[in-house]
């Protein structure tokens, strides 16, 4: 009973400008932070996510997605990635409208590299988007 | 050594990571930063190892 009332009071508490923030972090990895002035934290974790989102790329590996192609439990196999990969934000959508990076590239030595730094990069910014919330919500300094 | 450096580059952007969302005031952000950056690197190490014996040829 305590704790659900915790719950919703927390739920009113948050303020709309957390969210909005959250949404930003996502959107373009550190931006969250540095809207919120938090200038080193923005640029470590912004920086980290586009060298590794780059990175990624440049070694040859590939983003997911599904399409109309996949069915069954390929398409299932596909939406997991896809949600880490989706984490990178406009990077991503950026990346789905000029179609670039989805390409498969296994006869590169170091694709599978890029495969899992984009997905990290994703991962990633879950994270940092999660920490900017948290900040602008005031449970966190 | 272009595996070495690739895992060595992401263990550090992850720990840059991890280090910069923890906790407590920034020596102690630091200090967990270096030690995520070690972990991944002794655990990477010691898995290349292991399966370095194994017979997958």
């Amino acid at each position: 009973m305590a704790s659900k009332e915790m719950n919703a009071r927390s739920r009113v508490d948050t303020p709309t400008a957390a969210w909005l923030m959250g949404v930003a972090a996502w959107a373009v990895p550190g931006l969250g932070h540095l809207l919120q002035r938090r200038w080193l934290r923005g640029c470590l974790l912004g920086g980290a996510v586009w060298i590794m989102f780059l990175l990624g790329l440049s070694l040859g590996g590939h983003l997911f997605g599904v399409s109309s192609k996949d069915q069954g439990l390929s398409a299932m196999l596909q939406v997991l990635p896809m949600i880490a990969n989706l984490g990178s934000g406009l990077l991503y959508v950026f990346c789905w409208l000029t179609n670039t990076g989805f390409v498969e590239k296994a006869q590169l030595v170091t694709s599978e590299y890029g495969d899992k730094f984009l997905l990290v990069a994703g991962l990633l910014n879950y994270l940092a988007m999660l920490d900017a919330f948290d900040i602008a919500a005031g449970r966190k300094k | 050594m272009k595996h070495f450096f690739w895992m060595a580059l992401f263990a550090a952007l992850t720990a840059v990571v991890f280090g910069a969302i923890a906790k407590g005031t920034s020596r102690d952000r630091v200090i967990y930063g270096l030690k995520v950056f070690g972990e991944f690197m002794f655990i990477g190490l010691a898995l290349g190892w292991l399966l370095y014996f194994l017979p997958l040829k």
